[in-house]
């Protein structure tokens, strides 16, 4: 990490580093963030290098490189916020007003901008090649993707993660932690859109015995939807389904499913790992 | 009381949910005196640059504070809140995308000191607010932040601005900021908040991870919530901010995750209240768009 220090130019056009580089790891994070410091410890987050950037008229740039420990985390923290169109910087990345977020292998990176000017946007893009350019190869993602059923699949609103506050950052369940989620679980989160403009939701989790997945099946069950059946199944205030399943040591929600048939199909393609 | 809420609370009354219904539902309560919120807006307050007129923003601060009080002037309602010749402390926050506005710790300071606080007895203190003197001294505290969301407590209300008289910072942060509320038991605190001031000219309804601030996910609204109970000043604030995400972000995505520090201000910690029908919430001024 002290590298990146060197590696990313510390003039970069009309922009120069304009305060000493830091480096927080998981102990010091707090430094830095404070309360969003959970956010990033929830996953194997490694150090965050930072550096501010100063340019023309004042204009300020603040660069972050987080070392996710992984690829694997490193999609999961960028996944769980995407909103913007993609930028074509590194592995996978989005940009729009003010700030660009990427991943490269094991790294995610933010370059942010209040301003959100035209110049800053410019320079916010290059930077992020540079930086993309020096961080090592693409890395592959969560192997738990792979058991996501391909059909009506919204590919860029698939989220990967472990904690509840990644879960309720994503997508609001419970106020308390009736899924018993936490650094040892992995967990997927993804949108479908079974017809135009219907959507539906799967969150499967993986977790690390058959006996917590047991745990928070009968969880599930008695906080969230205590009137399923036999089959799991059981309909929503909004009109529409909810489903829960488990298999082995995993657990599969179907959330606002628009027809019972529709949750039992997307739960029954599940490609679950023979035993 | 189950304080467990799940998303199906929030399905039960879809009409509720788009009006950005409160994190507190109503509770089983006897029948106590109602917090009074003074919730006031002023379409001027604001220019087309979004630059802050300070007359009509004194006076905004003003009308709200006469009414929360009960009284026919200013003067006399900042005197009902502190006392001549004692030591107050404005608590107030400097985030740089989104602090505090200069002007409203100005409009504060200035009834202050018409009320007979000395100038010189007057803190005016954020990320210091602990070890400041006049903060430690301070027998009475006014407590002024602008409204946004946070990523880990839900929003950023006039509670959890109490965060910086915390000796450990993290030591708050489990469960979502759960114990916030215990912020006002602090012996440097406890008893001595006399004004909670919301500001909601520009609030800011969404983020994009802890550091994120930009132009699209704040609004002009242009108002202030001011009441003496933070916990029901917040309780209206996350009403407001929920109504605001369900509009822009739909209301799959209307609840901040994860407020749940309001309501155990209430409910675990007594601090006041987030029931919001033990709220009497007074409406002042521009009402266009007011979303609560």
């Amino acid at each position: 990490m002290g590298d990146l220090g060197q590696l990313v130019p510390k003039k970069i056009g009309a922009w120069r580093a304009s305060a000493e580089d830091a480096v927080y790891n998981r102990q010091t994070l707090y430094d830095y963030m404070d309360g969003g410091a959970e956010v990033y410890l929830a996953f194997d987050f490694q150090r965050v290098f930072a550096r501010k950037y100063a340019g023309p008229g004042g204009l300020e740039l603040g660069l972050d490189i987080y070392d996710m420990g992984s690829p694997e985390e490193a999609f999961g923290i960028f996944s769980c916020d995407r909103a913007d169109p993609a930028a074509g910087i590194g592995q996978e990345s989005e940009y729009g007003f003010g700030l660009l977020r990427f991943r490269q292998g094991r790294y995610f990176v933010t370059i942010t901008s209040g301003s959100e000017d035209e110049e800053s946007g410019k320079a916010i893009l290059e930077i992020g090649r540079i930086v993309a350019a020096v961080l090592g190869p693409p890395g592959p993602n969560p192997g738990l993707l792979a058991l996501l059923p391909a059909k009506d699949l919204l590919p860029d609103r698939t989220s990967y993660f472990h904690g509840n506050i990644s879960l309720n950052n994503r997508y609001f369940i419970a106020s308390d932690n009736i899924l018993g989620l936490d650094r040892t679980t992995d967990c997927a989160f993804a949108e479908y859109a079974p017809a135009p403009g219907g959507t539906g939701y799967l969150l499967l989790i993986r977790y690390p015995d058959a006996g917590r997945a047991r745990a928070a099946h009968r969880s599930f069950l008695s906080s969230y939807l205590p009137e399923a059946g036999p089959d799991g199944l059981g309909r929503t205030e909004n009109k529409k389904w909810a489903a829960a399943s488990l298999q082995d040591t995993y657990l599969a929600i179907v959330f606002e499913a628009p027809t019972p048939d529709w949750a039992k199909e997307i739960r029954s393609s599940i490609p679950f790992p023979m035993k | 009381m189950n304080s467990l809420i799940t998303r199906r609370h929030f399905l039960r009354d879809t009409a509720m949910a788009i009006l950005g219904a409160s994190w507190g539902f109503p509770q089983e309560k006897g029948a106590n005196k109602k917090s009074r919120v003074i919730l006031i807006r002023h379409r001027e307050v604001l220019d087309a640059d979004s630059k802050i007129d300070p007359d009509i923003l004194q006076g905004m601060l003003d009308e709200a504070v006469m009414k929360l009080c009960e009284t026919d002037s200013p003067g006399k309602a900042f005197q009902t809140l502190v006392h001549p010749g004692e030591t107050v402390g404005i608590k107030t926050n400097v985030w740089s995308y989104l602090p505090t506005p200069a002007e409203l710790e100005a409009a504060i300071k200035k009834r202050l000191i018409e009320a007979g606080v000395p100038e010189t007895q007057i803190g005016l203190d954020d990320h210091n607010a602990r070890t400041n003197p006049l903060f430690v001294k301070a027998t009475s505290l006014i407590n002024v932040r602008p409204l946004r969301t946070h990523y880990l407590a839900g929003i950023s209300g006039c509670i959890k601005n109490y965060i910086m008289f915390a000796e450990s910072q993290p030591a708050y942060h489990p469960d979502s900021c759960a114990d916030l509320g215990s912020l006002f038991k602090l012996p440097i605190v406890q008893g001595k908040t006399r004004l909670n001031v919301l500001c909601a000219l520009t609030p800011q309804f969404h983020g994009r991870g802890p550091h994120h601030f930009s132009r699209r996910y704040v609004w002009n609204y242009k108002g202030l919530i001011v009441g003496r109970d933070p916990v029901a000043v917040d309780t209206i604030g996350l009403r407001l901010i929920m109504a605001k995400r369900s509009e822009v972000l739909g209301l799959a995505q209307a609840l901040p995750p994860v407020p749940k520090h309001i309501q155990l201000a209430d409910t675990r910690h007594g601090i006041g209240t987030s029931d919001i029908n033990s709220i009497e919430l007074i409406k002042l001024g521009w009402d266009e768009g007011i979303l609560v």
